[in-house]
C-alpha cells in the first residue's frame, strides 16, 4: 500500500489537545491552588449553619407570685434565603401551606436582604398539621426550616393588656435606636407596657447552635452550642384578683370605656390597673395579621389605649377635693363654716347651677353631698391661681413618672397660662367653673389615684410603680422601694377635715354604692361634664379609713353620675381586696 | 517473510500465535484504562456512599465493566477492516437508533436519551459516537482527497444526521462530541482548511436555530456560564458549588471521603457530570494532575495508534477515538472548573453511567486493535 501517515496534521491534532490539557493544568493550579484558602472557606461556610436559640422571656408574676406572662413552646416557620433553590417553586408550595400570599413572603424575604444567612420568620406558631406537612415535603421545599421557638403568653388575654403590654418583631427603627444591644431583624421587643418597659430586664440572651447542614439545609451533627441565657423574671405590684375585679367592675358598669387604678397608698405599688376596652396581646405574640391591625387601630373606641395614663379627662367633682383642700390650708374654711347654698351661684351675669336649692349648710356636707354652690363660693375666693397651685402640688397636671410609656400631663389652667395658651384673660368665673373640676381642668385615673393617696397616707406623694421586684438569674430577689415625689402637702389639721368629709361622703353621701360590708371607706364622686356627650363618671377612694392600705380610683366615660356607674366598680374592687372575713359572715342556719 | 517448512506445513494455530500478537498490544495503553477505570470506581465510592447502599453504584459500575471488557475484547480481536466493511448498515442503524429515542425513548430531566432494553437502558447517543467514528472513517477513506461537493456533502449528511438527531433530544454535549470528533477526522483525513473553515461558519450560522431546540434550563446553563451570578441559587448553583468543591481540596484534598461538598450533596449530579469535583476536592490538585496525567498517557498512547497506523482507514478510527476522549476530558474537567459550560458530558472511565463506559471501553479495544495490526507482516 502507498499509505503514507500525514503526519503535519496529526501532530497538530495532538498539539491541540496537548495545550487543552495544558489549560486544564494551569486552570486547576489557578483554583485550587492559588485561590484554594478561599474556596476551602467558601466550603466551610457552606456546611455550617448557624441557628439562634432563643432566649425566653423573663416570667411576669402578680405579686402573689401568679404567672400573668410565660411562654410556650411553638414552632416558626422560616426560610433560609440563600437556601432557597428553585425560589419561585418553593415559595408557591409554602404559600399553599401556610395559606399566606406569595407575595408577603417576598417581602419578608425582601426585608432580610442584609443578613441572607439568617433565618427568616414567615409564620410563628404554626399548628401540628403545618409542620408535618413541611416535614413530609421537605424535597420540595429546600430552604425551609422549622424553628422551636418561646412564644409570649398572655395568660389571661386582654386582662391587664394595657399594663402588660406585647411584644412583636422589631422594625428599622428600633433596630436603628438600639445599635449597641445586638437586636436582628425578626427579634421580639416590648412594644408596650411592662414588655416594652422592662425590655432590658426581661430580654434574654439568645444562644447559637452551629451545625452542620447538607444541601437541602438538614441538620447533620451538632458543632458547637452556646446555651441561651433566660430573661429575669419580674414580680408586679399588680393583685390578679384586683385587676380581675376592677375588669368585672367596668364590665358591669354597662359602658363601653372606662379605668380603674388601684394602689397602694403606703407605697405607690399598683394593684390594679384595667382599661375598657381592651385588646388581647397574644394576637401580638405570634404576629398580628394586616386586617387584625387595621381592626384594633382604626376602632374608635381606641382598645390600645390605656385611659389610666394616656388620656386626661375632666374630673368633675373629684377635683373638690384639691378646692378644699386649698381653702382649708389657706384657712378660708373651717369644718364648721357654714353656706347658704339656693341651688345657683351668682356671678355678676353669669349664674352657676346646682342640683337642687340646699339651704344653710356648713362645710362638711359641702363635701358629703358634693354640694357645688359651697365649692363655687371657695373658689372664686380662692381664685385661680391658688387653685392651680394646689392642684399642681396634689400631682395634678403633671406627669406622675409610672414605668409605663404613653403617659400624658392633663391640664391644670391657671391665670397665668390661660392667657398665653388661649390668648384669653383669666375671668373671675374661671375660677368658679374650676373649683369643680370643669373648664380647661384634665387629669389621668392614675393621677386622681396618686392624689388620692396623699391624703390616704398623710400627705406624701408617692410614685406610682408597677415594678415591685426582680427575680435575679440565681433566683434573689431585687426589690423596689418606694419613690417620694413631694412630703408634707397638708395640715394636719386640713388633713383631718378632708378624712372626715370624704368618709362621710362615702358612707353617707354620694358615693353610697361604694359601701362594702365591714369595711369604712372614704371617697369622693364625680360626674364630669364635657363638650362629647353625658357627663363621666368617676369615684376616688380610699379604706380602710383608720389606717388606709388601698386607693382606687374608677372612671367611667360618659357613666353620668360617679355615684351610680363609677362607685360600684370601687366597691368592688375593695370587696376582692378586703373580703369579708368569716368571723363577721352571718353564721349559717342549721336545718 | 520467510516461513520455515514446518511451519507451511503446519499452519500456527491461533493459540501459537497469541503470544506473539500480545506483544504487539500497548501496554500501556491497557494500563492506563486500567487505573482510569479502578481509579474511577473509587471516587464513584466517595462521590455515592451516602446513597441508602452505599455499594449500588459500585456494584453497578463492575458489572459495566465487565460487559464492557468483553467488549473491548471484540473490538481488539476483530479485524477492524472487516468491521468496517460494514459500515453502510452500521450507519443506518445508528440513526435508526437515535431515531428510535423520540419514539422509545425514556426522558431524564427533560431529555430523550435513554431507550429500554429489558431491564436496563441504554443512551443510543453513547453508542452513536463509536459508530460514527467507525462509519466515517470509512466513509472518509473511501475518498482520496475531500474537495469537492460530490464528496463534502454525502459526508455532511452522514455526520449531519445523527448530530441533528442529538441536538433534537436536545443533548448538547454529545453533539458537540460528535462535531468535535467529525472536523478532527476531516482534518486528518486531508479535507482542505476552507472545508473546515466553511463547516464552521456553517455551524455558527446554525447555533441561533440550535438555541431554540434548547430547553430552557440548558439556555440558562450557557448564560450563567458567562455569568454565575445571575442564577446563584438556580443554574448558577452547580457552577458555584462544583467550583468550590474543586478549589477547596487546595494542593493535596480533604483526603478520600473526607469532601464535605461531597458528602453533603452540594454538587447536583456529582456521580455523573460533576465527578470530577469529588476527585479535586478529595485528592487535591495532585490527584486531579495524577488523573490527567493517566488521561495523558491514554491520549498519548492514542495519538500514537494514530501516527503508527498501517492504514488510513486505521489512522481515521484512532483519530476520531483520540479526539472524542480528549474532547471529553477537558470539556468536563473545564466544566466543573468554571473554563466550559455546563454540557452535561461525562467523564471518560469515571462518571457513573454504563453506556457511555461500555462505549469507551470499546472504544479502547479498537485502539489496542489497530495498534496491533499496526505490523502488516502479522497478518
Amino acid at each position: 500500500m502507498d499509505y503514507e501517515p500525514p503526519s503535519r496534521r496529526l501532530r497538530i491534532l495532538s498539539i491541540i489537545i496537548a495545550a487543552l490539557i495544558g489549560v486544564l493544568v494551569v486552570r486547576l493550579w489557578q483554583v485550587q491552588v492559588l485561590q484554594g484558602a478561599w474556596y476551602l472557606q467558601q466550603s466551610e461556610e457552606n456546611r455550617d449553619c448557624d441557628y439562634t436559640i432563643p432566649a425566653p422571656r423573663g416570667i411576669v408574676y402578680d405579686r402573689k407570685g401568679r404567672p400573668l406572662v410565660s411562654n410556650r413552646p411553638s414552632f416558626t416557620v422560616a426560610v433560609l434565603p440563600l437556601e432557597l433553590r428553585r425560589q419561585d417553586e418553593v415559595l408557591a408550595n409554602l404559600s399553599a401551606i401556610l395559606d399566606l400570599p406569595v407575595e408577603e413572603i417576598q417581602s419578608r424575604i425582601a426585608a432580610n436582604r442584609d443578613r441572607p444567612f439568617a433565618p427568616v420568620r414567615v409564620r410563628r406558631d404554626v399548628g401540628p398539621r403545618i409542620v408535618t406537612m413541611i416535614e413530609e415535603n421537605r424535597l420540595d421545599l429546600p430552604g425551609v426550616i422549622i424553628l422551636a421557638e418561646p412564644v409570649r403568653h398572655y395568660l389571661y388575654g386582654p386582662l391587664g393588656a394595657h399594663v402588660l403590654g406585647y411584644v412583636s418583631e422589631i422594625d428599622e427603627a428600633g433596630l436603628a435606636a438600639r445599635p449597641e444591644q445586638k437586636y436582628k431583624p425578626g427579634d421580639l421587643i416590648g412594644k408596650a407596657g411592662i414588655e416594652r418597659a422592662y425590655e432590658p430586664i426581661l430580654r434574654g440572651i439568645d444562644g447559637r447552635l452551629r451545625m452542620e447542614v447538607d444541601a437541602v439545609g438538614r441538620p447533620l451533627r451538632e458543632i458547637s452550642r452556646v446555651p441561651a441565657i433566660p430573661g429575669r423574671s419580674i414580680v408586679l405590684s399588680l393583685d390578679l384578683d384586683l385587676q380581675r375585679a376592677a375588669a368585672e367592675g367596668l364590665r358591669a358598669s354597662g359602658q363601653k370605656s372606662g379605668a380603674v387604678v388601684a394602689m397602694d397608698p403606703r407605697t405607690g405599688g399598683i394593684l390594679a390597673m384595667e382599661s375598657m376596652p381592651s385588646y388581647d396581646p397574644n394576637l401580638f405574640a405570634t404576629g398580628i395579621s394586616p386586617a387584625g391591625w387595621q381592626r384594633l387601630t382604626t376602632d374608635r373606641l381606641r382598645p390600645m389605649l390605656n385611659r389610666s395614663i394616656s388620656a386626661a379627662f375632666e374630673p368633675g367633682s373629684v377635683f373638690k377635693i384639691v378646692t378644699a383642700s386649698a381653702a382649708l390650708e389657706e384657712g378660708i374654711v373651717s369644718r364648721t363654716s357654714t353656706f347658704y347654698a339656693p341651688g345657683y351661684f351668682r356671678l355678676g351675669s353669669w349664674t352657676f347651677r346646682d342640683l337642687k336649692a340646699w339651704g344653710t349648710v356648713n362645710f362638711m356636707q359641702g363635701i358629703q353631698f358634693s354640694i357645688n354652690v359651697v365649692f363655687y363660693n371657695l373658689g372664686y375666693r380662692l381664685g385661680g391661681e391658688r387653685l392651680a397651685a394646689q392642684a399642681k402640688r396634689m400631682g395634678l397636671g403633671a406627669l406622675t413618672g409610672i414605668e409605663l410609656s404613653g403617659e400624658v400631663a392633663g391640664t391644670i389652667p391657671s391665670p397665668s397660662t390661660k392667657q398665653d395658651l388661649v390668648g384669653e384673660p383669666w375671668y373671675p368665673g374661671d375660677s368658679v367653673n374650676m373649683s369643680i373640676g370643669q373648664g380647661a381642668v384634665t387629669v389621668t385615673p392614675v393621677q386622681v389615684a396618686r392624689m388620692m393617696a396623699s391624703v390616704a397616707n398623710g400627705g406624701t406623694l408617692l410614685k406610682p410603680h408597677l415594678l415591685l421586684g426582680i427575680i435575679e438569674r440565681d433566683r434573689s430577689k431585687t426589690s423596689v422601694p418606694p419613690v417620694v415625689q413631694r412630703e408634707g402637702i397638708y395640715r394636719a389639721q386640713t388633713l383631718a377635715v378632708l378624712r372626715e368629709g370624704l368618709q362621710a361622703a362615702a358612707e353617707r353621701g354620694t358615693g353610697r354604692a361604694s359601701a362594702v360590708k365591714g369595711l369604712s371607706i372614704a371617697g369622693k364622686t364625680g360626674s364630669a361634664e364635657n363638650p362629647r356627650g353625658k357627663p363621666h363618671a368617676w369615684f376616688a377612694g380610699y379604706a380602710p379609713t383608720d389606717a388606709p392600705r388601698l386607693v382606687v380610683v374608677a372612671f367611667v366615660e360618659h357613666g353620668f353620675r360617679g355615684g351610680l356607674s363609677a362607685a360600684p366598680i370601687v366597691g368592688r374592687v375593695f370587696m376582692a381586696a378586703f373580703p369579708p372575713s368569716p368571723q363577721t359572715a352571718p353564721p349559717e342556719t342549721s336545718p | 517473510m520467510i516461513l520455515s517448512s514446518a511451519q507451511l506445513r503446519h499452519p500456527p494455530r491461533t493459540d501459537v500465535r497469541t503470544p506473539r500478537i500480545l506483544r504487539y498490544v500497548d501496554w500501556v495503553l491497557v494500563a492506563s484504562t486500567l487505573g482510569l477505570v479502578v481509579g474511577g470506581a473509587v471516587i464513584l465510592y466517595s462521590a455515592t456512599r451516602t446513597s441508602p447502599d452505599p455499594w449500588t453504584f459500585v456494584r453497578i459500575r463492575a458489572l459495566h465493566a465487565i460487559a464492557g471488557a468483553f467488549l473491548l475484547v471484540f473490538f481488539a480481536v476483530i479485524d477492524y477492516g472487516v468491521l468496517a466493511r460494514a459500515w453502510r448498515p452500521l450507519l443506518a442503524g445508528t440513526v435508526l437508533l437515535l431515531a428510535a429515542v423520540d419514539v422509545l425513548g425514556r426522558t431524564a430531566q427533560g431529555a430523550q436519551r435513554w431507550i429500554p432494553l429489558g431491564p436496563f437502558s441504554f443512551q443510543p447517543s453513547e453508542i452513536a459516537k463509536l459508530l460514527l467514528i467507525i462509519t466515517l472513517a470509512k466513509h472518509i477513506d473511501g475518498h482520496r482527497e475531500i474537495t469537492s461537493w460530490r464528496q463534502i456533502l454525502p459526508l455532511l449528511a452522514h455526520a449531519g444526521i445523527p448530530i441533528l438527531l442529538i441536538v433534537q433530544q436536545p443533548d448538547l454535549g454529545t453533539s458537540m462530541v460528535l462535531m468535535a470528533i467529525f472536523v478532527a477526522m476531516l482534518f486528518a483525513g486531508g479535507a482542505p482548511m476552507r472545508v473546515i473553515a466553511g463547516l464552521g461558519a456553517a455551524a455558527a450560522a446554525a447555533a441561533p436555530v440550535v438555541w431554540q431546540m434548547l430547553h430552557e434550563y440548558q439556555r440558562k446553563r450557557l448564560i450563567v456560564f458567562l455569568d454565575p451570578g445571575v442564577d446563584p441559587q438556580g443554574a448558577g448553583y452547580a457552577l458555584i458549588q462544583s467550583k468550590i468543591a474543586v478549589g477547596s481540596g487546595q494542593l493535596f484534598g480533604k483526603g478520600l471521603l473526607h469532601g464535605t461538598q461531597n458528602l453533603l450533596h452540594f454538587i447536583p449530579e456529582q456521580h455523573t457530570d460533576f465527578i470530577f469535583t469529588v476527585v479535586g476536592e478529595e485528592l487535591g490538585f495532585a490527584g486531579a494532575i495524577l488523573m490527567l496525567v493517566l488521561f495523558g498517557l491514554w491520549l498519548w498512547r492514542a495519538g500514537a495508534v494514530a501516527v503508527q497506523a498501517k492504514d488510513r482507514l486505521g489512522m481515521l478510527m484512532a483519530v476520531g477515538v483520540l479526539t472524542m476522549i480528549g474532547f471529553h476530558v477537558f470539556v468536563n474537567v473545564g466544566m466543573t472548573v468554571g473554563l466550559m459550560p455546563v454540557t452535561g458530558i461525562p467523564l471518560p472511565f469515571i462518571s457513573h453511567g454504563g453506556s457511555a463506559l461500555v462505549i469507551m471501553l470499546a472504544a479502547t479495544g479498537l485502539l489496542i486493535n489497530i495498534g496491533m495490526r499496526r505490523k502488516k507482516i502479522l497478518f
